[in-house]
């Protein structure tokens, strides 16, 4: 029963003491506020902060907290510089209600904002001119300037060639096919074709289709070829966009053209 | 007759002395001309330091002169307190005795637009104790001006010195609004542009 209500205590202390870092922890993001915005400094009432920092001093004993009990005592001394300079302000000729200002700026027109404004300026006359020493620098900069084609490449590298087509040749370079194997592949899928097809049309989908999206993409990349040599053909289904492949017989048709098909 | 025509050794020696001293202030104005017209560092103007190095611990007094001297040319030497409020860090620059017309800014480069932007920024910066965030103009702006004319106006503004902008992105004057606007009468003659557009239409 005691240890119960000693953890009891203890939770209570820690949740007081939470509270009270909140409270640090939002004085200091409210002068922060203040200071990055425009807003009556007033609107802090210094007094009743530093009675609370006050209050709660003693009861501070880990040095992150204390040190966060110095940073809100300085922010509040920074707002108590923000009210001074308001005072100032207020009181100099130049205090113009904003909310009176805002008002007649968005009531007048451009043009008579900017015929206010030249009729109070006064530009600054002054010469400028190439010097020797100028001339000099620049001749030391010009003469040091990397080209412009060396200048990033430590940052993003050499500038390396844009995606395009990989063709056959790129593919035996890269050892992926050998010509003969190539050709050995060409043919057993043809056959495949003539067999599955019996002569007839068949969808194009469910030819390519192999095990797994690598052997789809393969078989699709051999059809191609194969209907570039003229021994099939491919035709589209206008109303159903269905794709469909066929061998041809005998010689191909004069009438061809280049179709690209997204393989999936 | 000879005693009687020439001037009394001592009185020689004060037109003398006149004469020299007349001569190296005319040297001194001079100087403090061609110290003034050229740039030197990044910002135009010479600090009040640099004025005493050319131009010795009277520079003040010389620079009268000049301002006097430079009134038939429509100039003036015009002093900008610097933030120490001390002699040395008094920036000097020449500037236009009297405000150009708005043709004459507008052939400087200053489309009316930008300068109504400027009017606007500098004297609501003013309104609310000289700073206001970014964010909080551009949203005002942007009630009176399109937007990429108040990104385009702000940064070039602050880039040439007009304005000023914290790490903290609070907007404030900037040295060259201090150097070049009367910023008194700016927001006089805002507050009274509609006054005086109704007068003239009530007479």
């Amino acid at each position: 029963m005691a240890t119960r209500e000693g953890t009891r205590n203890s939770e209570g202390r820690k949740d007081s003491s939470d509270k009270k870092l909140e409270d640090i922890l939002r004085l200091i993001e409210l002068c922060r506020n203040i200071q990055s915005s425009s807003v009556n400094p007033f609107e802090v009432d210094i007094r009743e902060k530093l009675l609370v920092l006050k209050r709660h001093l003693p009861e501070w004993n880990v040095i992150d907290v204390m040190l966060k009990d110095s940073e809100a005592m300085q922010q509040l001394v920074a707002i108590v510089k923000l009210q001074d300079q308001y005072i100032k302000h207020r009181a100099s000729a130049l205090y113009i209600d904003p909310l009176l200002l805002e008002l007649k700026i968005q009531l007048i027109s451009k043009e008579e904002l900017a015929e206010s404004f030249a009729k109070c300026w006064h530009p600054i006359a002054q010469l400028d001119q190439l010097t020797p020493r100028g001339l000099e620098k620049a001749f030391v900069y010009w003469r040091e300037l990397v080209p412009f084609s060396e200048r990033f490449k430590n940052q993003f590298g050499n500038p390396g060639e844009s995606a395009g087509m990989i063709g056959l040749d790129e593919l035996e370079s890269l050892s992926i096919f050998t010509k003969e194997e190539f050709e050995a592949r060409l043919n057993v899928i043809n056959k495949e074709l003539a067999d599955r097809s019996n002569g007839k049309e068949m969808d194009y989908r469910e030819f390519i289709k192999g095990k797994d999206p690598e052997e789809t993409a393969l078989r699709g990349y051999l059809v191609a070829f194969v209907v570039t040599e003229g021994r099939a053909t491919i035709r589209t289904a206008p109303l159903t966009e269905q794709i469909f492949i066929s061998v041809i017989q005998g010689k191909p048709d004069d009438e061809t053209k280049s179709v690209a098909i997204v393989v999936r | 007759m000879s005693e009687s025509t020439n001037p009394p050794p001592a009185a020689s020696n004060a037109t003398q002395e006149a004469a020299a001293e007349r001569a190296s202030l005319d040297r001194k104005t001079r100087k403090a001309f061609q110290v003034l017209l050229i740039q030197r560092g990044r910002n135009p103007g010479v600090k009040g330091w640099e004025m005493r190095r050319y131009l010795g611990k009277d520079y003040k007094k010389i620079l009268e002169v000049l301002s006097d001297d430079l009134k038939p040319l429509g100039l003036e030497v015009h002093l900008v307190p610097g933030p120490e409020g001390t002699d040395d860090s008094t920036r000097f620059l020449l500037r236009f005795r009297d405000p150009p017309t708005l043709s004459e800014a507008e052939t400087a480069g200053f489309r009316i637009d930008d300068l109504a932007v400027l009017a606007a920024t500098i004297a609501l910066v003013n309104s609310k104790q000289g700073r206001i965030s970014r964010k909080e103009l551009e949203s005002f702006l942007k009630t009176k001006f399109p937007r990429w004319r108040i990104d385009y106006s702000v940064d070039r503004y602050i880039k040439r010195g007009y304005l000023d902008v914290d790490d903290k992105e609070l907007v404030r004057i900037g040295w060259r609004t201090r150097a070049e606007i009367d910023e008194r009468s700016l927001m006089t003659l805002i507050l009274a542009q509609g006054t005086q557009t109704k007068t003239a239409a009530s007479k």
